[in-house]
């Protein structure tokens, strides 16, 4: 079996986003990118479906710091590294690399395709429906649970509220990840260090075929819509405070 | 212009958001403007029951089974889509719209925009309001017709329950698509809620990504005790294994409405608002002064949680050994 795992490097979440001038971007120059975290979840059942079955696993990468991730995702064993040459400088727009993905499933002849569920940056839609449906295999988003049993893939699906469904899928099939099976391991230093000496092969750009999706007139910061209260940041202060609006609302003492 | 209004069924009942869509519709139409109810699923009951502030509903039943594929939904509006010819699908940001949004715009070539908040109609034009970056940023988008949108459950009031008129019920039996399809459900799990219900508990102290590891989240759940609440996570908090998924809050967790919520080191990214914005007294705690969590607490703080945990719980200690 081959699996085609799909890494997408975005902006760090936890850092502050700035517009670029004319408001229809973020500006990008000083941002941190990191993996994508539902993708970091796809790489681990990837690798762990291959640990279960001896699956070959292909890492294509996209977006700034795509080699040191696509390196990680080898010391981590994955056994190819491809980086994919978005032609974006802006959002990686999951509706027009879905052309690239599905062009490489195909040359590279996999059997599943998997990807994490969501991006920040998949305003146009997300990555796995378009992939599936291009491809013309089933799709499954939001899984926590991947297996293969005999020649079919076992997934378990989040549906809100805990409740959780099992499908089984006949393969070639395209499944968004969730959460891995496993939490993402963490890999050493040493294997990383033998990890760098990995070739990185290259993929262009394929056009999916679609016309744009909409345009963006202007992007914002939301105001501030709550009419909560600040209490600051010292923690002394903000300690008493709290232990005065707990006791007043009746939630000090059990 | 047609309006296609996707709704869907869990466990014998209309999902909330299925009224939601109805409202999302007239939001985006214009005078005389059609609003069709589409649902598939097992028995259509509840949605009859429930849809009729809708124009019309097409429904398909699909059989004995709890839930349908998301595949065989997908199949079934397709064909629907090609029949009535709308000029706009909504489709709620579920587990099953998350399949079926970008699955129809595959197949249709028509423009999709997710995570969408407010509909905006002039005329020919169609502008909406979608977040991206977890909630950080909002994105105004121009959106030629047809379209689709995937639209946040949440954003929109539900529309009046009532029960569809007979003659504007088109009913068919989508047991042979449903057997076609190649996602086959083997089994459902609901999580055994014996040793802890969310959902009942009128205290919760949540903790995020912040709370930064495993051994850290004792020191929350010793605040958690002083208060008599119940602990909580954030999904990164579950999915790193550091505490059981019956106690994960927000989309893919339980939707909660404590009296008290306290959140530490949640960032609030939109998922996790659906699920405890409606709490009664919500009290954040993030370093991030620009964290999405703070658009919906009462009272927020940017100190270092940890030391406010400690400094609190000793007061709280202190004022109730006097």
């Amino acid at each position: 079996m081959k699996i085609l795992v799909v890494l997408r490097m975005i902006p760090d979440s936890a850092g502050e986003l700035e517009l670029t001038s004319d408001g229809r971007g973020i500006d990008r120059e000083w941002l941190d990118f990191q993996l994508n975290d539902f993708d970091d979840h796809a790489l681990e059942e990837a690798i762990l479906l291959k640990e279960a079955s001896g699956a070959t696993v292909v890492a294509v990468a996209i977006g700034e710091g795509s080699n040191r991730v696509l390196q990680m995702a080898v010391a981590r064993g994955a056994d190819e590294a491809i980086a994919l040459d978005a032609q974006a400088d802006g959002m990686i727009d999951s509706r027009a690399i879905a052309g690239s993905i599905v062009a490489l499933a195909r040359s590279k002849a996999a059997d599943l395709v998997l990807c994490g569920v969501q991006s920040t940056e998949d305003l146009f839609g997300q990555l796995v429906p378009y992939a599936g449906a291009l491809l013309g295999w089933p799709h499954v988003s939001g899984s926590s649970r991947l297996g293969i049993e005999g020649s079919a893939l076992r997934v378990t699906q989040e549906r809100g509220g805990g409740i959780a469904a099992t499908y089984e899928i006949a393969l070639p099939a395209v499944i968004g990840v969730q959460t891995a099976s496993k939490a993402p391991r963490y890999v050493s230093g040493s294997k990383l260090r033998e990890a760098s000496k990995t070739t990185i092969g290259k993929a262009r750009f394929e056009p999916a075929g679609f016309e744009r999706s909409a345009e963006i007139v202007a992007l914002r910061l939301p105001g501030q819509r709550g009419t909560g209260e600040h209490l600051g940041d010292n923690p002394e202060n903000v300690a008493e405070r709290l232990a005065g609006i707990l006791a007043a609302k009746g939630f000090a003492g059990v | 212009m047609r309006i296609i209004a996707c709704t869907e069924r869990s466990f014998g009942k209309l999902e909330p958001f299925s009224l939601e869509m109805i409202t999302a519709a007239r939001a985006a139409g214009a005078t005389g403007d059609e609003v069709v109810a589409f649902f598939a699923g097992q028995d259509p009951e509840p949605a009859v029951a429930n849809l009729g502030a809708a124009d019309r509903l097409v429904a398909a039943s699909a059989g004995n089974s709890e839930l349908i594929a998301a595949e065989s939904y997908a199949r079934l509006l397709k064909d629907v889509v090609a029949a009535e010819e709308p000029g706009l699908v909504l489709v709620p940001y579920s587990a099953n719209g998350l399949d079926v949004a970008a699955d129809l715009a595959a197949r249709t070539g028509w423009p999709l925009v997710s995570y969408v908040n407010e509909v905006r109609r002039d005329g020919d034009r169609l502008t909406v309001i979608a977040q991206v970056y977890g909630g950080k940023i909002l994105a105004e988008c121009n959106v030629p017709l047809p379209a689709i949108l995937m639209v946040n459950p949440g954003a929109f009031a539900e529309a009046e329950r009532r029960t569809v008129d007979p003659s504007k019920l088109q009913h068919s039996d989508a047991r042979a698509v449903v057997a076609e399809g190649r996602v086959r459900l083997v089994g459902v799990d609901v999580p055994n809620y014996d040793s802890v219900d969310l959902t009942t508990a009128e205290r919760i102290v949540c903790v995020g990504r912040g709370i930064g590891d495993e051994a850290s989240i004792d020191i929350a759940r010793g605040l958690a005790d002083i208060l008599g609440a119940e602990i909580a996570g954030s999904r990164p908090v579950v999915d790193s294994g550091w505490l059981p998924k019956v106690r994960q809050v927000g989309k893919s967790g339980q939707k909660v409405k404590p009296k008290l919520y306290l959140a530490l080191g949640v960032s609030g990214a939109p998922e996790h608002l659906e699920g405890m914005s409606k709490s009664d007294l919500i009290i954040a705690v993030n370093t991030d002064p620009k964290a999405p969590i703070f658009n919906v607490a009462h009272f927020g703080a940017t100190c270092d949680l940890f030391d406010l945990v400690a400094n609190l719980s000793e007061r709280l200690q202190a004022a109730s050994d006097r």
